[in-house]
């Protein structure tokens, strides 16, 4: 999952609103892929989504009387499963008397549509020398674990196999 | 021996822009006295009571602005900016009003205000620290060096000018004859008078002046000057009786006039032909002493100097003749000087105070009978100062045809601001080829950068002073003829006859001082007594041994301002006399730069005194013959060619294709990007400092102030995609922030008070009350009841961001439509079509009328996408051709996927060897997690750099398998990749992008408009049309020329050929001039050619359409 949807209620940090944005949806979110589905599959059809598409992050920080760095740590989930794969990702540096309050809200989503939902930080398929042999190679970004990720390719290659052989009439 | 720590403390302490910074301080402290002390006191000349108005000293006051109801504040430079107003200071003067000699009054008074250089010793920031700057908002890493005028920042470029005083001879062919000429611009400040002696073919030597229209004898002009006879002529000139033979013609032309009497009557005969005998001999006594040789003096006394000077010219030129010396090097840079803002502000200033006084005495001699220090300050109107100033440095208009001596600041990014600022302009005429002028002279080493310089009309005329260069500061001549006589000079008086026979002619600031016989000793001492701190460091000594014996040795003193000073370590016995412990010492800040000259193991060497040094570029090649050594090698750049890692690999002109781009590239400008109120102004989101850096990125806050971002590059062929120099980019880059900018557009509208007491109004204009101009509702829609958009606020095209009406432009407007009532207009001002963007900040402040004024800035963001500009630093550019989603990409055994594939095809014709290296060592510094530094010659090798990346496991040349992401197949060969430092250009598709179909016309010639901001169309010119026939594809022509364009129809009467008009009585088209007759035919023709025929007819042409029937 990655933050999609930002309601900014107030920014009075150096970042822009679409910056913010931007910097939320790059965090990876540990996800469950069981609990959510993608917002397109979901018959709620909402902007914003509803809990069985979504997952809403709050952020609410200000520096009061020093220069504060805001890190992923302080988004409050309404899941507590799907949160921030570290608490360590800066996200803005308020100055004194900035504040920041927004509502994120995450969203499954394809790696092909936006870099934020790649689960894998490097993919690497090799030759191995022998005949029709390869080797995969993947590096999880820790939203997805490995093999997760890589059973969930498996199912959507086949669905997408299954979905070719219906069309063309060979199923 | 690390001495970038010297170049290092030079820049620290100097400041990037201490050129301007020093002339401008120089002008405020002495210039501007000067000038005042020069004009002195007036005489109000009256037949009552006249009285002399004398001036004393000039007091500058603090940067202040006087408010609309006359109420004074200082102000800061952020406030100019942000109001539109002026930095400037007012200038007080002391005056005292004298009777008969006694002292009547004395009071200071305001006579006007001048432009305050930001930074300079009269600027409030000067003396804050850089905690106080942040506070008061303004950047500590700005340069200072330039004006706000009017809320702009203006700098006042460094112009090179030929070294004034100093004698050029030359020998120039004309038509096969050889003309030998010795010039001299005598020049003092604010006026310039050229001089020139020639010998034509037939020996005879002759003056040109300016104030003279015929050329004058060299010896009338001697005897007139009080040198009698012919033998003393001669040994002015020379004692050597080869040269005084070549005098023989010049004497026999002579021959009638023997005393100085004699002369006057002849000068004032030649340029004052047919005036009265006593006009005549004043005009010729004026020419003597304002027409000739100005520099030297301007009275009688000074004659004998002159004579002297005249003399060496003269021998100059006949050595030139003889052979014995080389005609002089106009590019030699040791005879040029650039005069920088101080010098600028000088020149005008001394014309706007002498209107000043010329006004006030004009006011009071015409009010006549009062008198008093009440009557003189009524009198002075400080507006001629403070308008002449304001208006000269904000136009750039400096009179007497100087146009363009002032620029707009460059902010585009921080490079950009500092390569303007210390960039010098010739005022060679660009339209003419001057070969030589454009040509990188041996004497720029150091001083000039190689690279740094515009392509085409401009190249090599504007050019930017290296990082190593400084700029001189005047300093006293009389202190260092003192020296020179305590050392042994004789003067022109003094001199004994051997003295000057066999003596070195010694000369001081364009003054001939006189004699010494031991000239290179003469010049050792001196300069040991400045390496002791006896004399200033600027002074430079420089001996000029001739070719050949029998001339005479000449020893130049130059204490001027404005040379291109360099330093360089003294050499002795073949060892530096720096040691390590001095640098040690600077390395800790216990020594500054300065104290190497004090210590004497640095000087600081003009073009002229290098010519006596034996320079090596390094310790390795050191000799006992050496004098001295190169501070640093790579300080030889400027500061845009500084940043570029190993420019030494790459051919000369990509360096210079990369000086130009790297001005146009991306970055974090200021870190006061909150608040500026620039028109224009771009900000990259995510800017890095380079992994491959050089010597000058933290000097010139390069790491603070990037312009770029390293990216993974592979130089590999992608599906054509990449052909002619396009590039691809990796989609998820982008998605993560590569490249990410933003564009600032700001739009002002101030209110504005007209005669009668109408004023502009800031409001929503209302369809209701009859507004002229209304745009219709929905482009008022983001605009609030005080007429300004909400911040934040989504905007496009015709979007009014402040809604403003104004009263109607004239009065004759009311009658007109008087039944309606007075209506006004909409002068609301929209966002610009074809731009989008966020509001971003809103100003609302008052003008110095009182006005009020409102700055709405819009950000854009800008997510690159196909056909924004990109370039490494090494002039290598291209636009993006694909955006390609990273599975798609090729990949390493280790999953490193590249954000930017280049094409194989960018290196072999440009030989841009160091992108290689510096990809290589890109990739090293990311193994390693440290910089690397690719300083131009001393910069890590591609050797060490392998030995990094064959330490981490990768091959050392750079390359690696890959793998195409499409079908996971290997590729055949080994893949280029490292990492590159890579800059966005603001040459961005989403502001030039455009298409027309149909669209707005042209009043006049019924064309298309042309541009994308009126919605123009594309021509279809010259050379397309010549295609089109070319294929006789005549029907297309016809249709792009005529009927798609501005096809009109015409009646013309087929007998005359005229045009013809419709008759609305008649109903139907007559001839003017055959009426009845006539018959009259349509014809399709071009609207512009109808114009034509008519524009024709008013010039009394009277162009006949000769009309026939198709057949
Ligand atoms: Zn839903």
């Amino acid at each position: 999952m990655a933050i999609d949807e930002v309601v900014i209620l107030e920014n009075s940090s150096v970042l822009y609103d679409e910056l913010m944005a931007h910097r939320l949806g790059l965090l990876p979110l540990k996800t469950d892929l069981e609990r959510y589905i993608l917002p397109e599959q979901c018959d709620c059809r909402s902007p914003l989504g509803c809990p069985k598409c979504r997952v809403l992050l709050v952020l609410d920080a200000q520096a009061r009387d020093r220069v504060v760095t805001i890190y992923s740590g302080e988004l409050v989930s309404e899941d507590k499963e799907v949160i921030p794969i570290s608490d360590k990702i800066p996200i803005v540096k308020l100055a004194t008397g900035q504040k920041v309050k927004l509502e994120a809200y995450a969203k499954l989503g394809r790696g092909k549509d936006h870099a934020k939902w790649q689960p894998v930080s490097a993919s690497v398929l090799t030759e191995t020398g022998k005949e029709d042999e390869f080797e995969l190679y993947i590096e999880s970004v820790g939203s997805l674990t490995a093999p997760t990720i890589l059973s969930k390719a498996a199912e959507i290659l086949h669905d997408k196999l299954n979905q070719f052989a219906t069309a063309k009439g060979l199923a | 021996m690390d001495t970038w720590l010297i170049i290092e403390d030079i820049l620290r302490k100097e400041g990037i822009a201490r050129q301007h910074l020093n002339s401008y301080n120089e002008f405020i402290e002495r210039g501007i006295q000067s000038i005042v002390d020069e004009i002195g006191s007036v005489e109000i000349e009256s037949l009552t009571n006249p009285y002399k108005i004398r001036f004393g000293r000039v007091k500058l006051g603090t940067p202040r602005v006087v408010e609309i109801d006359g109420s004074v504040s200082n102000i800061l430079p952020l406030e100019g900016r942000l109001r539109n107003m002026s930095y400037v200071a007012p200038i007080h003067l002391e005056m005292v009003v004298e009777e008969n000699g006694i002292v009547r009054e004395q009071q200071t008074q305001h006579v006007g205000d001048l432009p305050v250089m930001v930074r300079s010793d009269l600027c409030a920031l000067s003396k804050m620290t850089e905690q106080q700057l942040i506070d008061v908002g303004d950047d500590p890493n700005d340069p200072g060096g330039y004006f706000i005028v009017n809320g702009s920042e203006r700098v006042i470029v460094g112009l090179e000018d030929l070294s004034p005083n100093k004698i050029i001879v030359d020998m120039e062919k004309t038509g096969g004859n050889e003309v030998f000429k010795s010039k001299i611009y005598s020049s003092i400040v604010g006026y310039r008078a050229k001089l020139e002696i020639s010998m034509k073919k037939d020996g005879a030597i002759n003056i040109k002046l300016p104030s003279s229209p015929v050329e004058l004898p060299l010896v009338i002009i001697m005897k007139a000057l009080g040198i009698e006879t012919d033998k003393d002529i001669a040994n002015a000139i020379s004692s050597h009786s080869e040269i005084q033979d070549l005098l023989e013609v010049s004497f026999e032309k002579a021959t009638e006039v023997h005393t100085v009497q004699e002369a006057l009557v002849y000068i004032g005969n030649r340029v004052a032909h047919g005036m009265v005998e006593e006009y005549r001999l004043r005009k010729a006594e004026s020419l003597l002493d304002w027409g000739l040789l100005p520099h030297l003096g301007r009275t009688p006394n000074e004659r004998y100097d002159k004579s002297m000077f005249l003399g060496e010219a003269v021998s100059k030129l006949l050595e030139l003749k003889l052979g014995w010396i080389d005609p002089d090097d106009k590019d030699h840079y040791g005879n040029k000087v650039i005069k920088f803002a101080g010098q600028m502000i000088a020149d005008l200033f001394r014309t706007a105070f002498r209107n000043l006084i010329r006004d006030m005495k004009y006011q009071l001699e015409r009010t006549g009978q009062r008198r008093g220090m009440n009557v003189v300050g009524a009198a002075i109107r400080p507006g001629i100062i403070t308008d002449k100033l304001r208006n000269a440095i904000a136009t750039g208009n400096w009179g007497r045809g100087k146009v363009g001596v002032t620029q707009l600041l460059d902010r585009t990014n921080y490079l950009s601001t500092l390569s303007h600022l210390r960039r010098i302009q010739s005022p060679l005429s660009r339209s003419q080829p001057n070969f030589e002028a454009r040509d990188l002279h041996a004497t720029h080493f150091g001083r000039i950068c190689p690279n740094e310089t515009p392509e085409g009309s401009n190249c090599g005329l504007v050019k930017n002073i290296a990082l190593s260069a400084i700029i001189s500061v005047s300093s006293s001549a009389s202190e260092v003829i003192e020296r020179l006589t305590e050392l042994g000079v004789k003067t022109t008086k003094e001199a004994d006859q051997t003295t000057r026979a066999d003596g070195c002619r010694i000369f001081v600031d364009g003054r001939f001082l006189g004699y010494v016989l031991d000239g290179e000793g003469l010049v050792n001492q001196f300069r040991q007594q400045r390496r002791q701190g006896n004399i200033h460091p600027h002074v430079s000594i420089s001996y000029v041994r001739p070719k050949n014996e029998k001339a005479v040795g000449r020893i130049y003193v130059d204490v001027a301002a404005g040379r291109v000073l360099r330093p360089l370590l003294i050499v002795e016995g073949g060892q530096p006399l720096l040691t390590d412990e001095t640098i040690q010492r600077i390395a800790k800040g216990e020594l500054s730069w300065k104290d190497l000259i004090q210590m004497g193991v640095m000087d600081l060497v003009d073009a002229n005194e290098e010519e006596n040094c034996y320079v090596t570029i390094d310790q390795k090649s050191l000799n006992r013959d050496h004098t001295h050594m190169e501070v640093y090698p790579s300080a030889i750049f400027g500061v845009t060619a500084s940043m570029i890692p190993y420019p030494e690999h790459n051919q000369s002109p990509r360096n210079t294709y990369e000086s130009a781009m790297a001005k146009q590239s991306l970055g974090f400008p200021a870190p006061t990007y909150g608040y500026n109120t620039l028109v224009r102004q771009h900000l990259l989101v995510y800017p890095q400092p380079s992994l491959v850096a050089t010597k000058s990125t933290p000097l010139l806050n390069l790491d603070q102030r990037p312009t770029g971002q390293n990216a993974i590059v592979a130089v590999l062929s992608y599906e054509g995609y990449n052909i002619e120099d396009a590039i691809i980019v990796n989609k998820a880059a982008i998605d993560r922030g590569f490249a990410r900018s933003f564009f600032y557009r700001l739009y002002e509208g101030e209110a504005k008070q007209y005669l009668g007491g109408m004023k502009d109004n800031f409001e929503i204009p209302s369809a209701e009350s009859n507004i002229r101009g209304y745009r219709g509702e929905k482009y008022y829609r983001l605009i609030e009841s005080d007429g300004v958009v909400m911040h934040e606020s989504v905007v496009s095209g015709g979007d009014v961001v402040i809604g403003r009406t104004s009263p109607p432009r004239f009065m004759e407007e009311y009658k007109e439509f008087e039944i309606k009532g007075p209506y006004r207009r909409d002068t609301s001002i929209a966002v610009r079509p074809s731009e989008t963007g966020t509001v971003d900040a809103v100003f609302m402040t008052q003008n110095i009328e009182g006005g009020q004024l409102f700055k709405v800035r819009v950000r854009d963001m800008r997510v690159p996408e196909i056909g924004d500009k990109f370039a490494s630093r090494h002039g290598q550019k291209g636009v993006v051709g694909l955006v390609v989603d990273q599975e798609d990409m090729p990949y390493t055994e280790d999953g490193i996927v590249p954000d930017v594939i280049i094409n194989p095809h960018a290196f072999p014709s440009r030989m841009t060897v160091g992108q290689f290296i510096e990809s290589m060592a890109g990739k090293a510094a990311a193994l390693t997690g440290h910089p690397i530094d690719g300083s131009a010659f001393t910069g890590e090798g591609p050797e060490d750099i392998g030995t990094i990346l064959k330490k981490f496991g990768f091959n050392s040349t750079g390359k690696e398998v890959m793998y195409d992401g499409r079908t996971g197949r290997k590729y055949a060969v080994e893949i280029f990749i490292g990492v590159v430092y890579y800059q966005k250009l603001h040459h961005m598709v989403a502001d030039k992008i455009h298409a027309r179909a149909r669209g707005q016309v042209q009043m006049l010639t019924k064309q298309p408009t042309e541009g994308r901001a009126r919605g123009g169309g594309l021509r279809f010119g010259e050379m397309e049309r010549d295609c089109l026939i070319a294929y006789g594809a005549a029907m297309v022509l016809k249709d792009r020329l005529l009927d798609e364009a501005d096809k009109t129809k015409i009646h013309v009467c087929e007998k005359c050929g005229l045009i013809a008009f419709h008759d609305i009585r008649q109903r139907k088209y007559v001839c003017r001039i055959d009426g009845e007759q006539s018959q009259i035919s349509t014809v399709s023709i071009a609207y512009a050619f109808k114009l034509l025929l008519q524009e024709m007819m008013s010039l009394n042409i009277a162009p006949r359409l000769l009309v026939k029937d198709k057949v």
